[in-house]
């Protein structure tokens, strides 16, 4: 007696192909890894090499006619300080007008001019929401000791819904360093003293 | 029977007569402390320059940001005490700038924002009408041995911030000559875009 067979794959067969499945996918895991890690790390490496050559002096915060309250530009330098000493993307941070930084070589200045200021209210922001936004929007400028402009950028911070106002401040020196670490700077050659020039 | 309800009678006014003597106790000692704390107060902030009551907010760097303590003068320096020792401190004669704000911020910190977020109904929004408080804010700009620049933002109760400033003045703190001590400084808080 013929019967009309047809071959289905049983429950066996199934439970085998998962169990390549399971095997094959930690194997596809760790190839991706070891692939990501090759493309990316020399990169981010050579980054940061190249940062870690410069030393950096941070000038104080240029309100431009914004009607920018003294604390916020206190802030807004104190807290890069903070930032950028803490991302260790440069060999030294010195303030404005430190002395020290007179005789170091590949020296950058970052100077910060603010581009726009809207205060808000934490009340306001508390009650509704949606307004009473604090924001700060500045445009940041690596440059040599010779004038030499480096690196441009506009970065913007603010504050929508917890926190103080001034909380804009930490904000934006957050976003400064972390835009400044992405950038890739040129190697500074090898200079003596307050001179520097740049290879690019 | 009758003598066992006379003495209920009598436990129960008792216990009501213990009752109202709490209450006015309680009351007594309210206002006793407030006076008390008042007095300090007053004590505190009649002494121009000598100890003001402040939360450093950023810039003093031995000192946590959000700490509480005192801003001394104390000859040709600007102190700042927690717990009776000094924190951070200053030369007067450094200050190149001190500027007065105001501030209006929400009170309580992160637990009373919670319990905002908690209440239903939207009522938390309503309780924040009601939950700010407004705060002088002090900045001092100075230089260090070096001639590095910092900046320090203390948080005052409203109206201490001129006494302070005038106290620094009055030691010896260079001020640019724009300046004005007799103004306070005041931005508005809300529809102030500068493009």
């Amino acid at each position: 007696m013929k019967t009309n067979r047809q071959e289905f794959p049983g429950p066996t067969s199934t439970v085998t192909r998962l169990h390549t499945l399971c095997r094959a996918l930690p194997i596809v895991v760790l190839a991706l890894f070891v692939l990501q890690l090759q493309l990316f790390v020399p990169l981010a490496f050579a980054k940061s090499q190249t940062a870690e050559q410069w030393s950096l002096q941070i000038e104080r915060v240029d309100p431009a006619g914004a009607n920018l309250e003294p604390s916020f530009s206190a802030a807004i330098y104190e807290n890069l300080l903070q930032e950028l000493s803490k991302s260790k993307q440069f060999k030294q941070v010195f303030r404005s007008g430190d002395r020290n930084a007179n005789d170091v070589s590949g020296l950058l200045v970052l100077k910060t001019v603010v581009e726009k200021y809207t205060a808000g209210s934490e009340t306001r922001r508390a009650v509704t929401t949606i307004s009473g936004a604090t924001k700060l929007r500045v445009r940041v400028q690596l440059v040599t000791r010779d004038g030499h402009v480096v690196l441009e950028q506009t970065v913007a911070g603010n504050v929508r819904f917890i926190g103080s106002n001034l909380r804009v401040t930490h904000n934006l020196a957050h976003n400064i360093a972390k835009s400044l670490k992405q950038s890739a700077l040129p190697q500074p050659t090898q200079e003596t003293g307050k001179d520097s020039t740049l290879t690019p | 029977m009758n003598g066992n309800s006379i003495t209920s009678r009598q436990t129960l006014s008792s216990n009501r007569w213990a009752g109202r003597g709490l209450a006015c106790l309680v009351v007594v000692l309210c206002l006793g402390a407030n006076s008390l704390g008042q007095t300090q107060n007053k004590s505190e902030s009649s002494g121009a320059g000598s100890s003001i009551h402040v939360t450093h907010v950023l810039g003093f760097e031995s000192a946590q940001h959000n700490a509480g303590g005192e801003l001394i003068i104390s000859g040709d320096a600007l102190q700042f005490r927690r717990d009776g020792s000094i924190a951070a401190q200053v030369s007067v004669s450094s200050i190149q700038n001190i500027s007065i704000g105001s501030e209006d911020d929400q009170v309580g910190g992160v637990p009373l924002m919670l319990g905002k977020t908690a209440v239903p109904f939207g009522g938390g929004r309503v309780v924040s009408l009601f939950t700010h408080k407004k705060y002088d804010s002090l900045t001092i700009e100075y230089l260090d041995p070096n001639g590095g620049f910092h900046g320090a933002i203390f948080r005052l109760n409203k109206g201490q911030g001129q006494t302070l400033k005038t106290g620094l003045i009055a030691s010896g703190a260079h001020l640019p000559p724009q300046a004005n001590p007799a103004e306070p400084q005041s931005t508005p808080e809300v529809k102030n875009e500068n493009k």
